[in-house]
């Protein structure tokens, strides 16, 4: 077992090395922040440029620059934005927050839909409802999120005022966000809810306690559903970290102040500092995700151990 | 009922509440903004974005002001004089100012002011090269200020009214840092900032020391929101109780317009839309062709069925109340047929292809390019268009003559003036001029700059505009209003036409 | 007919799986039009009428879906506008597919430096947020449809390899390729003929539900500004054109969205129901 883990875990640090060195590098790619910087002046001449990019550190060789920022992430030091020269640790330590939150939320608000609705298309597999669940969960996976976005937007906030359209302030504001991500992942939520249900219910713990008399829902919720509770929270380790990707295009409809926007905003700013620090952050994450459920997953499951 | 039941009703009935009171209206006094990007500094050194002064020209004066009509005005400078030579402007200063610090106003704070914008520390930011027609600032007393010039500046008492030119506080600074200031910024004006979280918000709060006439507004938020779409449903909810440009687009006029709560208050602004030719390689290279690819666009119609009377047509690269703007000068008309004789006479078979680069958020001017595209294909031509990133089209396509045949221009020249746009746009080795190399058009270009009659500068301008339209270097579009969408609550507001908020008068209900 | 449908092993008993009944038309009826539309639409939903702005659906014969902000036909536009969805959703699927399973035999059946590479490769790359990526990558590159599918092509191939190698390792043990190993088959013939077709079901299934996620991504990326050429229809970019318009002109951007919807669902339904023929232990789920 510490054999295993110290090799995932060495190998967890060569990707997060291997992502930084890409971002970095790629990141120096997207075009001239000096240039960007001073497109509003009037006659710019090589040499104010020279003198912008001396200004915030370009000038030296990518390796300086790399090692620099290499750095800094044990320190939790990724710089200052090129824009005003926030910390972008504070920028980050503020975003950061506010995505894990709605991450979060999503997941409660797919698990809240999917587990009833799971049940329910077990129990009454091959009739009508248990079809309609299965379809309807697909219609959630299939609408583009932004769009769905802005439909609930239109409904919610526009015509019944009911909630706020965007930005996050109190309970509220995370109903609509958390939906749009939420009801993507609740599709394969219910399949594994139904998956883990019906083996359950083929198991002869749930005849004795139907035979023992206990109701229905008892049976259901108490003995089933705790056995599928495994599948379903090492799943949600995996979604975690899709999620965490996909929260771009939703953070930037509903103006959420997360990691998405302050990146999607970087890129346009060509604000290096920002962009590798919230890039490698979010991949940090990611990777962190993948090796606890990994490890959960050896410790369950010893075979995987060996692969 | 079970005592479930009851419990689960409670609880209905108090998020209820939360909900109602989530989107209740705003405290009387409070007016709040939507703003499409943070600049990340309010240092005015530091700064080239429109966005930046929407707020910070609440914050910080200049010697002069600009009203809204574009008239220059006395701001921390009371009176002026400009020596004949145009080289020496003498400022008498206000008297009894304060910075928000408690910092008093005065000479020095005027002298610090332009020798760190013209010094090391301005050399940083963008906003340097705008000034540096200023060769020296010399203290004559307390309360009088002498700007010794190197060469002669027409538009320079303009510039002093915004940007790079607003006084800062000499002390606050020396005591807190460059760093401190860009976060925290100090100035003269009607409101001081009272909390800046990047990204997200800023706060003002009404200066109850300040010269002027106090603003009738207690607070002021700016919330920046990307998003047009999602600035207008803040706006439609009331959370937001205006929208700046350039988040209107056109097509959301129509929306703001059916709802009783809500009006769209219009200016025309300075911004200016054209396509660009390539005119070193391809097709466009030829005058003729760029001459029938402008007969070929019916323009008025574009301006009148996309642009919903919010725009005008214009002639030359300005608007009209751009001094250099000749009223004399004709539009080239649309002419199909004759297009299509110039197109064959330059030897350009049907069915050619070119590339028009726009910008990709920009919803408005995408289907005017489109509109464009649609006409160029009755004449024979297949154009194809290519959507950037802003920021790459403006920094990356353009200035290194990666476009296309035709690129999206949008340009607002704050200073109304044409040469701010005219030598930036044509003059050789120009940013935004990647492609031209005409010795005739730089010399007249150079030689206005000179000037210190306004009338003969005028004349030149008018020329060059001229000379332009003859060369058919653009296509020139429309001249866009400046258009706000505001909540109906908002009272006394005057939408300037570049963007500059000042906000002393307003008031909400 | 009772006696037909009683019958659980007729010829015609899968076509009673609703899913696949409804994905088969949806997909089928959905991309004959697209495939059909150049003699249905000849101006390809490109004929701009400026004077006839905005006409509303079902109020004249020849816009029955109303008409755009340019005057273009609104119902011409979507089904136009799905040979950049398809397109997109298929060839970078396609391609994606091609390199990972490729990748994937290899590594699986070689292992070695070789399968290490792939795979710390394929960390790397499921570690990075994909959308953040991809903006940063066409702000280096421009959009445009060629780019896009690029981009699809290598955040997905990984998927693909994954899945392929998890089996190529389990196979390789299996008695049948021991024997057909033991009598001297060569490696390529063993992949080939005996490693492929068995494990191809689970690929069929990704496949399928990656040209799903595919054509949403196309229209993520397109609303986010960074998509194909917005003069070209598209899906994705007549649902970002049209969202200024929601709440006066709400079927420029309603209809191209339920064409997304629609088209997702029926692969969507169609990936579902392969998935409980073809990868019964659910190695496909995403």
């Amino acid at each position: 077992m510490a054999g295993f883990l110290i090799k995932r875990f060495l190998q967890a640090i060569f990707v997060v090395l291997c992502v930084t060195l890409l971002v970095a590098y790629a990141i120096r790619l997207t075009g001239d922040p000096a240039l960007m910087l001073s497109q509003g002046a009037g006659s710019v001449t090589e040499d104010d440029l020279a003198r912008i990019r001396t200004g915030l550190g370009l000038d030296r060789p990518f390796y300086v620059q790399y090692l620099e920022f290499l750095g800094g992430l044990f320190t939790l030091d990724f710089g200052r934005s090129f824009l005003g020269g926030t910390p972008v640790n504070q920028l980050i330590g503020r975003a950061l927050p506010a995505t894990l939150a709605l991450a979060l939320a999503s997941l409660v608000v797919s698990i809240v839909i999917s587990i009833p609705l799971g049940i329910a298309s077990a129990t009454r597999q091959g009739r009508w409802p248990g079809q309609v669940i299965r379809v309807l969960s697909l219609v959630g996976l299939s609408f583009p999120n932004f769009w769905l976005a802005i439909m609930l937007v239109l409904v919610f906030s526009i015509s019944l005022q009911w909630l706020p359209p965007s930005g996050m302030e109190g309970w509220q504001s995370f109903l609509m966000p958390a939906l749009t991500m939420g009801i993507i992942l609740t599709a394969t939520n219910v399949r594994l809810v139904r998956t883990a249900m019906l083996e359950t219910l083929k198991q002869q713990y749930v005849t004795v306690a139907r035979a023992k008399g206990l109701s229905e829902r008892v049976v259901l919720y108490k003995h089933a559903l705790r056995n599928c509770a495994i599948p379903l929270i090492t799943y949600l380790g995996i979604q975690f970290g899709g999620l965490l990707g996909g929260i771009v295009v939703v953070e930037r409809v509903f103006n959420w102040p997360g990691l998405g926007t302050l990146a999607f905003q970087a890129v346009a700013d060509r604000d290096y500092p920002v962009l590798q620090g919230v890039i490698v952050v979010l991949s940090m994450l990611i990777v962190l995700v993948n090796l606890i459920v990994d490890i959960a997953y050896g410790l369950v499951d010893p075979r995987i151990r060996t692969e | 009922m079970t005592r479930w039941n009851r419990a689960l009703r409670g609880a209905l009935l108090t998020s209820a509440l939360a909900l109602v009171t989530a989107a209740q209206a705003q405290p009387a006094g409070t007016l709040t903004i939507s703003s499409p990007q943070d600049p990340g500094s309010w240092d005015p050194i530091d700064t080239f974005l429109v966005n930046w002064s929407a707020v910070a020209n609440n914050i910080f004066d200049g010697l002069v002001a600009r009203t809204p009509d574009l008239k220059i005005i006395p701001g921390l400078a009371t009176e002026w004089t400009i020596s004949d030579d145009g080289l020496t402007y003498t400022f008498k200063l206000r008297e009894g100012v304060t910075f928000h610090n408690g910092e008093p106003f005065n000479a020095d704070a005027v002298k610090y002011t332009f020798d760190r914008l013209l010094g090391e520390e301005g050399a940083k930011g963008p906003q340097q090269s705008n000034y540096n027609a200023i060769d020296s600032v010399n203290v004559v007393d307390e309360k009088t200020v002498e700007l010794k010039l190197s060469r002669p500046d027409p538009v320079l008492l303009t510039k002093l009214a915004g940007y790079g030119a607003m006084i800062v506080p000499p002390a606050y600074i020396a005591e807190k840092g460059d760093e401190y200031f860009n976060t925290h910024p100090v100035g003269t004006g009607p409101f001081t900032m009272t909390s800046y979280t990047a990204r997200d918000a800023v706060e003002l709060k009404a200066y109850d020391k300040f010269w002027g006439d106090k603003a009738k507004l207690e607070n002021v938020t700016f919330r920046f929101i990307t998003e047009p779409s999602t600035a207008l449903a803040e706006l439609q909810s009331g959370r937001v109780d205006m929208v700046i440009p350039p988040s209107v687009p056109i097509g959301s006029i129509p929306t703001i317009e059916a709802d009783s709560k809500l009006e769209i208050v219009s200016t025309p602004g300075a911004t200016v839309y054209s396509l660009r030719f390539n005119t070193r390689d391809g097709i466009t290279a030829d005058p003729r062709v760029r001459k029938a690819l402008i007969m070929a666009v019916d323009r008025a119609t574009i301006n009148d069925a996309i642009l919903a009377g919010q725009a005008k047509p214009i002639v030359s690269f300005q608007s009209e109340q751009t001094f250099g703007n000749d009223p004399s000068l004709e539009a080239i008309p649309f002419d199909t047929a004759g297009a299509q004789k110039l197109l064959d006479e330059a030897g350009v078979k049907p069915g050619t292809t070119l590339q028009i680069d726009v910008r990709g958020n920009d919803s408005t001017f995408n289907e005017v390019a489109q509109a464009v595209a649609s006409y160029l294909s009755t004449v024979g031509i297949t154009a194809t268009i290519k959507p950037y990133e802003t920021n790459v089209l403006l920094n990356d396509i353009i200035p290194a003559g990666r476009t296309g045949a035709m690129w999206q221009q949008a340009w607002g020249a704050w200073t109304f003036d044409y040469d701010n746009t005219a030598y930036l746009m044509y003059h050789k080795g120009e940013r935004w001029n990647p492609y031209g190399d005409d010795p005739k058009l730089d010399a007249l270009l150079e030689s206005q700059r000179g000037m210190t009659n306004a009338q003969e500068r005028e004349k030149v301008l008018q020329e060059i505009a001229r000379y332009v339209a003859d060369q058919a270097l653009e296509m020139p579009l429309y001249n866009l209003n400046q258009i706000y969408a505001i909540n109906k609550r908002v009272k006394n507001f005057i939408a300037p036409p570049d963007s500059r908020l000042r906000l002393t008068d307003v008031t909400v209900e | 007919m009772s006696l037909i449908a009683d019958r659980p092993h007729s010829r015609w008993a899968v076509f009673r799986s609703f899913e696949l009944v409804a994905g088969l038309v949806l997909v089928g009826g959905i991309g004959l039009a697209v495939i059909l539309s150049p003699w249905l639409f000849p101006d390809n939903g490109m004929g701009v009428n400026l004077l006839a702005r905005l006409r509303a659906p079902f109020s004249d014969w020849s816009h029955i879906l109303g008409t755009d902000p340019l005057g273009r036909d609104v119902l011409g536009r979507v089904v136009a506008g799905g040979r950049i969805s398809l397109l997109v959703g298929v060839a970078s699927v396609a391609g994606g597919a091609a390199i990972g399973v490729f990748m994937g035999l290899v590594s699986g059946f070689y292992r070695g430096v070789w399968d290490m590479i792939v795979m710390r490769f394929a960390d790397v790359q499921l570690a990075l947020p994909f959308i953040l990526l991809a903006i940063t990558f066409i702000a280096i590159l421009g959009g445009g449809l060629f780019n896009i599918i690029m981009l699809m092509i290598v955040s997905q191939w990984v998927q693909y390899a994954r899945l392929v190698r998890g089996q190529v390792l389990a196979l390789r043990e299996r008695e049948f390729v021991l024997s057909a190993r033991s009598f001297g088959v060569s490696n390529f013939n063993l992949i080939w003929h005996h490693l492929l077709p068995n494990l191809l079901g689970p690929v069929i299934v990704l496949i399928t539900l990656n040209v799903a996620t595919n054509i949403l991504l196309e229209s993520s990326l397109t609303f986010l500004g960074l998509g194909v050429d917005p003069s070209t229809p598209s899906w994705g970019g007549m649902l970002a054109d049209g969202r200024t318009y929601l709440q006066t002109a709400w079927w420029v951007s309603v209809f191209p969205g339920l064409a997304i919807l629609l088209t997702v669902l029926g692969l969507n339904l169609l990936g579902d129901w392969l998935r409980d023929r073809l990868d019964p232990t659910g190695r496909t789920r995403q």
